[in-house]
């Protein structure tokens, strides 16, 4: 409910409303272009949740438990910015942390399907799986709990204190060992990178999804479910992400693009295929005033 | 200090050796001499020890006891770490594997301190489960367990106040506080909460039906109708990943246990009360033993529907002392109600009813063997095989009984297993043909028929998470005690009522004396003095506790000397409010023996 009110609430000043007028002509042949990449998504999502059930028993056999280490690196890191961070914060980042981060999730997807190119789109599904698959091994292989299973006395388990369902909820998806990478920063994270290569096609979303990503990020924190050592690695699970996003992109897209795909810039290829749409779209003028009137 | 000295001001050996050697330099040899003295010279390491717990979501008590004191083993110069797991994975390591340096949990403790027996003889240390799992070994411990045991009235109590003194002395482990058992209940839909506590598997018998207690109690009067179903919630999904009620390390205190399995006699209101038994008769046997002939109710069954008969009876005990029955080389006895089984010498069914047991143990002693569950011969008698996983033998002297996980259990008790959700829920239903179903209560006038269709069991994430299902009505109890944290929030809602007990189970700190330093009963002891006991019940138990220095304590067993209180207590904290003072930490285990670097690190030898 509040992620749909979300979506709709931001999609016509980010997305534009003739861009958002289209989409409905045009969502059924890019679906199915991106049917295969959709295919392997789904299929790690499905691995995922029948990995999370049978995965801690795996891990206790093969994993490698690393909380002990985690506190000797960062120390009480995460009490220390609890404590800083007022009451209303904590709201904000305890609403940040479930709903800001599907918002953040599902709300790429759903503008990078109303714009003619594809790429971006391909790249954050393609993105979003590696960041699934490469945090169910490292769960598989690092056991480590949270902050607020390790140090109680001085680390509120504050999300779910001030609302115990999220736990009830949040406990059917989520394992208590499955806390190294934190997957809520990579995926933010991720989201953030490809805004930023698509800032000119949507200047506002980079801006709102850099705000709601590192939101997310100190959320994790703050709320004393991750470790700050998660955070690092979850940024650098991300930059992973998308760097072999782009591989697989250059793998199946690169040749049919012609000349594009040689340029390893993924700058430079951004703004080239920006390009097109601009020509080719008599509407995007229109575009503009609307965005700026919304 | 100057380097060569230790604290008293004598030359050490080390300055007496680089003296002597100084003099020597003269000669080439004497260099030579000198060098190998120097290398073959360990400079030895840090003290370093893991402290495996389980996460706050299970027991916030215990994590901040084992991370309390690793903060003030590394003020006293230790490499400490906590190692957080779950309980099954940290009682399999603990009470099966041996593979810790020190541990913190709860023990379940037992109304009868013979239960100390397992838990600290040497001659039990080789086994697995809450049998000795220190590899604690003193001769005079020995002693006063076997005195107890044998002993009664006054000079047991008298025996069994020396045995905890000594305990205290040696800690095999440190004792740390004793909880009060505290759960939520709505009161709407059952009574009957307060008369057993909700840890104990009477609880549900007892339970009625709102508005209906004063009918259900007088025999022979109308059963009232069942209430559709009771929904109860609990922190620990052990419960339903396995039903196997002799697999150690899924079990805590045995509550749905024991209303899937019953016994022989069930003990409350003080005394070993018949259960399957009708009635038992003691005799005194010419050789240091006890017989006692048990005659069962008529009529009992399994809830598969075959006849529950005194062959059974007899099989389980002898199953019980060895899962093997005989198979391997040596016996492989069930890691659970070790102390009962330990007593029991020999077991034969004189017939269909009647089953004679002899018993090495004084009269006092001997009547808990007859709380062990009572197994189906026909369904535990294949588990005696080796375990193996698909043909190949992986551990030695474990048997498939150890490691069942028992999916469609079989009992005589009250209930019996509808459906089982691994991590989710578990729901039993009543059980038609038993006795108390029959309304054959007599001698148990205190219990009637199953108020409920079903009992739902829910695991949820956390003590708060428990409290809000409660909250909400979606669970009519939580049947895992709840973090002191919890309790306000009870308080708030009118709903909801408390139940507060004191528990028998205890918080301690366990020692590996198989591994250096713990072996060394001095390090035991120092170690000891850095568990700010107080200072824990009044932070993270909300004063829902009590510190001890006996895991007898809060029982009629507890000598005057040993209780909490005024005087200054035995192996009292080196410090205050929960903080360390470091130089009389140091000066503790360099009393104790113990050295330390330029670098304020303790060394091992």
């Amino acid at each position: 409910m509040v992620v749909t009110a979300l979506l709709v609430a931001t999609a016509i000043p980010v997305i534009g409303f003739v861009r958002l007028a289209e989409l409905s002509n045009h969502v059924r042949p890019r679906l199915r272009q991106a049917a295969p990449y959709l295919g392997v998504l789904a299929a790690t999502l499905l691995v995922n949740s029948v990995t999370r059930r049978i995965g801690p028993e795996v891990s206790w056999i093969i994993g490698w438990e690393i909380t002990g280490i985690i506190y000797g690196i960062e120390g009480t890191l995460v009490p220390t910015l609890q404590s800083l961070s007022p009451p209303w914060l904590v709201t904000y980042f305890s609403l940040t942390y479930v709903y800001g981060y599907v918002y953040l999730l599902v709300f790429p997807l759903l503008a990078y399907l109303a714009i003619d190119d594809q790429e971006p789109f391909r790249k954050t599904v393609v993105a979003y799986t590696f960041n699934y698959a490469i945090g169910l091994m490292c769960y598989l292989l690092f056991i480590a709990y949270g902050p607020r299973n390790l140090l109680p006395n001085l680390v509120d388990p504050l999300l779910y204190v001030n609302w115990p369902r999220s736990q009830i909820l949040t406990s059917e998806v989520n394992v208590n060992t499955n806390v190294f990478p934190s997957l809520h920063t990579s995926l933010s994270a991720t989201v953030a990178i490809l805004a930023y290569r698509t800032r000119d096609q949507y200047p506002r979303w980079l801006a709102a999804s850099v705000v709601v990503a590192i939101s997310v990020i100190f959320s994790t924190m703050v709320l004393g479910i991750h470790w700050a050592t998660d955070v690092v690695a979850g940024l650098v699970l991300a930059v992973v992400s998308v760097r072999l996003a782009d591989r697989v992109e250059d793998r199946h897209h690169g040749e049919a693009e012609g000349d594009e795909a040689d340029e390893s810039d993924d700058e430079e290829r951004d703004e080239a295929d920006e390009a097109r749409p601009g020509v080719d779209e008599p509407g995007d003028d229109e575009e503009l005033d609307a965005t700026a009137t919304a | 200090m100057t380097r060569g000295e230790d604290d008293d001001g004598f030359p050490t050996r080390r300055g007496v050796l680089a003296t002597t050697a100084g003099v020597g330099l003269a000669s080439t040899s004497g260099c030579i001499r000198r060098l190998r003295s120097l290398m073959n010279r360990e400079t030895g390491q840090q003290v370093s020890v893991r402290i495996k717990t389980v996460p706050a979501d299970k027991d916030p008590v215990a994590v901040t006891i084992a991370r309390n004191l690793a903060d003030n083993l590394e003020t006293a110069g230790i490499e400490s770490r906590v190692v957080l797991m779950p309980a099954d994975e940290l009682l399999r390591d603990v009470l099966i594997n041996h593979d810790f340096d020190l541990y913190v949990a709860t023990h379940a403790g037992a109304s009868d301190p013979d239960f100390l027996r397992p838990l600290t003889h040497s001659r039990f240390a080789a086994e697995t489960g809450w049998q000795n799992p220190f590899g604690f070994a003193d001769l005079t411990v020995d002693d006063l367990l076997e005195e107890q045991r044998w002993s009664q009235g006054r000079s047991r109590r008298l025996t069994v106040e020396e045995l905890q003194r000594e305990l205290v002395r040696q800690q095999p482990f440190t004792t740390v506080a004793v909880p009060d058992d505290v759960w939520a209940v709505r009161e709407d839909r059952f009574v009957g909460w307060r008369e057993f506590g909700l840890a104990s598997p009477l609880n549900y018998v007892a339970l009625r039906p709102t508005g209906s207690e004063a009918a259900a109690r007088r025999p022979g009067a109308e059963t009232p109708a069942r209430q559709d179903e009771l929904r109860v919630v609990t922190t620990d999904s052990r419960v339903t990943e396995n039903s196997n009620p002799i697999a150690v390390e899924f079990r805590n205190r045995g509550t749905f246990m024991g209303l899937l399995y019953d016994s022989l006699a069930r003990e409350y209101d003080g005394s070993y009360n018949p259960w399957l038994a009708e009635e038992w008769t003691w005799e005194e046997t010419g050789d240091d033993a006890l017989d006692v002939t048990v005659r069962l109710r008529e009529d009992l069954t399994w809830h598969d529907g075959s006849d529950l008969t005194a062959s059974d009876v007899a099989f389980t005990y002898r199953f019980l002392s060895d899962t093997s029955l005989g198979n391997q080389e040596s016996s492989v006895p069930a890691p659970q109600y070790r102390a009962q089984t330990s007593l029991v010498e020999s077991a034969e069914a004189l017939d269909d009813r009647r089953v004679r047991l002899r018993v090495t143990a004084s009269h006092e002693v001997a009547e808990s063997v007859l709380t062990v569950p009572i197994l189906p011969e026909r369904e535990w008698r294949p588990m005696s095989k080796e375990a193996d996983i698909a043909g190949v033998e992986v551990a030695e002297g474990t048997t498939e009984a150890l490691v069942w996980d028992n999916p469609e259990p079989v009992g005589s008790g009250p209930l019996q297993l509808e459906r089982r959700i691994a991590g989710e829920n578990v729901s039993f239903e009543p059980f038609e043909d038993h006795f108390l179903e029959r309304g054959d209560t007599a001698p148990n006038e205190r219990f009637g028929r199953i108020a409920f269709t079903s009992l739902d069991v829910r695991v949820a994430p956390s003590s708060t998470a428990m409290v809000e299902l409660v909250a909400a009505d979606d669970a009519d109890a939580t049947s895992s005690s709840l973090a002191a944290d919890d309790v306000p929030r009870i308080g708030r809602n009118s709903d909801l009522e408390l139940v507060v007990e004191q528990s028998r189970s205890y918080y301690h700190v366990g020692f590996n004396a198989d591994v250096s330093p713990m072996s060394n009963t001095r390090f035991r002891r120092t170690v000891a003095r850095l568990v700010d006991k107080e200072h824990i019940v009044r932070t993270v138990m909300g004063g829902y506790a009590s510190p001890v220095a006996s895991p007898l304590d809060g029982t009629e067993w507890l000598p005057s000397d040993l209780e909490w209180g005024e005087s200054a207590p035995r192996l009292s904290f080196l410090g205050e409010d929960g903080q360390p003072d470091e130089e009389a930490a140091r000066e503790a285990f360099e009393n104790a023996g113990f050295r330390y670097d330029e670098d304020g690190r303790l060394i091992a030898r």
